[in-house]
């Protein structure tokens, strides 16, 4: 069974705490083998694969020349500071020349970055068990980014960044809350990452940024969901909800959405019943009533017709009709679905109803196409039927025929 | 000019009346193994059959990569009754490869193939190399994914040959891969080579039925020598050809039902670029040698062993074509009775593994 199969059969309801729970659990072993210092032969079978050996760097060229030890015994490279290791790193990285010896279009900007992010200002300020570049990107075996089994890859780094960020002791002195990762890994966002291997779903850097890891703030919260979702945030800030949200100084798409574990959108969720996120604010008392309950009727309404039609279709086809046609229209309907869970964002029915009436009107033709092949069905098992009849009638008449022959 | 009178101008020209007086004294043996008799008249009118639909077919069919899914989808669902026609011929294709099986096996069984009959085996086996021919050149014409893709796997398997391995690889394919190149070819050959060569021999074959007439199983002589008295026959005419009529007509009602009620899927078109499907699967008459390739080992003894299990294939083939030659006695009519025994089960079983979902590549 392929993953995406698992996900979108019976199994995917434990595929998403499964998932969170290896996060979580492969997040503290790596966490636990990064937290004691690699031995000085582990450094150097690491570094054999790393990107700085490749490019002609030495041992050296990090740590300085190997020092003596204070007890006697072979002279040792001296372990860098945590405080030391950005700037460190920033001498090259940090430096456009040099840089552009290995690619034209590398970045220079990650140290000024960092030093703008929560963690660089924590460590500056002292704090050194925030992270910095080794604790993401390793500190002798660093792989490029663009390699899938780089820690900073796309599908790792919501493991790499629960390493620490999972750990509640870890997280305890700085008040962070460490159910975030295994919030964001039940998320829509998680499973078209990690089990749909869409690379360019969002995990924590998409948000948050890499280098300049913060927070975003609540007013900031709709800029960086717009980064990806252009028309719902366009439609949000164009409606009379989104000048309320600012003045309100309310987190615009988190209010309904929440942040990390950021579910897959149901139509239910307009309304005013109590499972409705509209209820949360929302009563039935309230100017623009009609409105959420006009737009909650367009869905159902739509979803009544594409549930009737698919059904028609699906037993059609079972029964060994073809029905791309019916198909095609329900893919219409369904296309208009989705565009009408766009269209929510603008709190207001006029965009909304004409899509409706394409969805409904799609969905119809998917309906009516069901019945025709239904009745295309029926149709031909009459003939058969009648066919059969004949074809008997005259087995009948042969047969009587071959016992009327003389004997041989 | 009345029927008697065209009659006659055509008997002055073509000599008709001698066929009608040979069909009037034609016999054909009544024993208790009469019943295989009729499995040849069946193959022949489910090939009628595929004539007559493949015509039918070959109107709206177009033999492209970019055209050739979509034209079978338009006569499933656009053409009246093209739902139906090509739910025959597919049905039609497929109780044609059982009937001819069934009447290669019982004419082994039965040792028709004996003297004075060796021409009318061989034209009979080649006429069943002809038939898998014509069902695996039809099988890629609809360029769906799963024959798009069997047919990879099969043509594949000419590979493995040494030397010229690749080159019937390419001559099948029309390049180094499955295209829209294969398809055209695999359209021709099964339009125009194949039914050229398949009518050429059935008329062969049934020239030389006629001329033989109809076999005696030798037990069945013996006894009838034993007993003293001459083995029963019946007239071909009309005791004969109206049971084969009644065998025609119930082929004719089962595929009316098959073709109504379990009718082909077209499936998804072929791409060509797209990963192969799991349970990719050829037709099910190829699947014992699918199944046995998949057991074999890749090497044995340092031989491909492919290589191997499409020579022992091949030596299968020519030991089965050359059957009357090798039947010398009743020694080697007994062992030649159970290696067809021993290939029956055999392909039985792999079949059954294949269908069951037994080891897959």
């Amino acid at each position: 069974m392929n993953v995406r199969h698992a996900i979108s059969g019976r199994h995917g309801r434990w595929l998403g705490p499964l998932a969170a729970a290896a996060i979580v659990l492969i997040a503290q072993i790596s966490l636990r083998a990064q937290a004691s210092q690699p031995t000085e032969a582990a450094a150097s079978a690491a570094f054999k694969a790393d990107v700085h050996a490749r490019a002609g760097l030495t041992c050296e060229s990090c740590h300085g020349p190997v020092r003596a030890r204070s007890g006697g015994g072979a002279p040792v490279y001296a372990p860098i500071p945590r405080r030391s290791i950005a700037p460190m790193c920033a001498k090259c990285h940090s430096n456009a020349v040099y840089m552009r010896k290995f690619s034209p279009r590398v970045r220079v900007d990650e140290y000024a970055q960092y030093k703008t992010s929560l963690h660089g200002k924590r460590m500056a300020a002292g704090e050194t068990r925030v992270a910095t570049c080794s604790d993401c990107h390793q500190a002798h075996g660093i792989i490029e980014i663009r390699d899938a089994r780089s820690p900073v890859a796309p599908a790792h780094v919501a493991r790499t960044c629960a390493a620490c960020h999972a750990d509640a002791a870890r997280m305890a002195p700085f008040k962070r809350s460490a159910e975030i990762p295994a919030d964001w890994s039940k998320s829509v966002h998680a499973a078209a990452l990690l089990q749909r291997g869409d690379k360019s779903a969002p995990t924590c850097s998409t948000c948050h940024g890499s280098h300049g890891a913060t927070p975003p703030n609540v007013d900031a919260v709709a800029n960086v969901c717009a980064e990806c979702h252009v028309r719902e945030a366009e439609l949000f800030r164009a409606s009379k909800k989104g000048a309320l949200f600012a003045a309100m100084g309310q987190g615009d798409c988190i209010v309904c959405h929440s942040n990390h574990h950021i579910g897959p959108p149901k139509d239910a969720w307009v309304g005013l019943d109590e499972k409705a996120n509209c209820a949360t604010c929302h009563d039935a008392t309230i100017p623009g009533a009609d409105t959420i309950n006009a737009v909650r009727k367009g869905f159902d309404d739509l979803a009544l017709k594409m549930n009737g039609a698919k059904d028609l279709l699906t037993r059609a086809e079972t029964a060994g009709m073809l029905v791309e046609d019916g198909k095609l229209a329900l893919h219409d309907a369904t296309e208009a679905h989705v565009r009408l869970r766009v269209l929510v964002h603008a709190f207001a029915t006029p965009p909304f109803d004409a899509v409706l009436k394409e969805g409904v009107a799609a969905a119809d033709k998917a309906g009516r196409l069901g019945d025709e092949a239904m009745a295309e069905l029926q149709y031909r098992r009459r003939g058969l039927a009648i066919a059969t009849l004949v074809i008997l009638g005259f087995l009948l008449t042969l047969y009587v025929k071959i016992r009327r022959l003389p004997p041989v | 000019m009345t029927l008697i009178a065209i009659g006659k101008w055509l008997e002055e020209r073509v000599g008709w009346r001698a066929v009608v007086e040979l069909a009037r004294h034609k016999t054909v043996p009544v024993h208790r193994h009469s019943i295989w008799y009729y499995f040849g008249g069946m193959t022949l009118f489910l090939f009628s059959v595929q004539v007559m639909t493949g015509i039918l077919l070959m109107l709206y069919y177009r033999p492209s990569s970019e055209e050739a899914y979509e034209s079978v989808q338009f006569i499933m669902t656009r053409v009246p009754f093209g739902w139906l026609v090509q739910s025959i011929h597919s049905w039609s294709a497929n109780l044609m490869v059982a009937a001819a099986f069934v009447h290669l096996f019982s004419v082994l069984f039965l040792k028709a193939y004996r003297r004075p009959r060796e021409l009318t085996w061989f034209s009979g086996v080649f006429l069943l190399f002809l038939t898998l021919g014509f069902g695996f050149t039809g099988y890629l014409l609809p360029w769906n994914e799963l024959a798009f893709f069997a047919t990879r796997v099969g043509t594949d398997i000419a590979g493995a040959v040494p030397v010229v391995g690749e080159g019937i690889v390419r001559f099948l394919r029309g390049g180094p891969d499955v295209t829209g190149a294969t398809l055209t070819r695999f359209f021709g050959v099964h339009v125009a080579v194949l039914p050229a060569l398949a009518t050429a021999l059935v008329g062969l074959h049934l020239l030389l039925v006629q001329y033989h007439g109809m076999s005696v199983p030798p037990s069945v002589a013996a006894q009838a020598a034993r007993d003293g008295r001459p083995v029963r026959a019946m007239p071909f005419v009309p005791h004969f050809a109206l049971r084969d009529l009644f065998g025609w007509t119930v082929a004719l009602a089962l595929l009316a039902g098959l073709s109504s009620y379990l009718p082909g899927e077209l499936g998804v078109k072929a791409d060509p670029f797209a990963p192969a499907p799991a349970g990719i699967q050829p037709e099910w008459y190829f699947l014992w040698t699918f199944q046995a390739l998949k057991y074999m080992p890749a090497h044995v003894f340092g031989v491909n062993g492919e290589l191997i299990a499409i020579s022992v294939f091949s030596l299968g083939g020519a030991a089965l074509l050359f059957v009357p030659f090798l039947d010398r006695g009743p020694r080697s009519s007994r062992l030649i009775t159970w290696a067809a025994v021993g290939a029956l089960v055999f392909m039985a079983v792999m079949t059954g593994l294949a269908l069951s979902g037994g080891k897959t590549p």
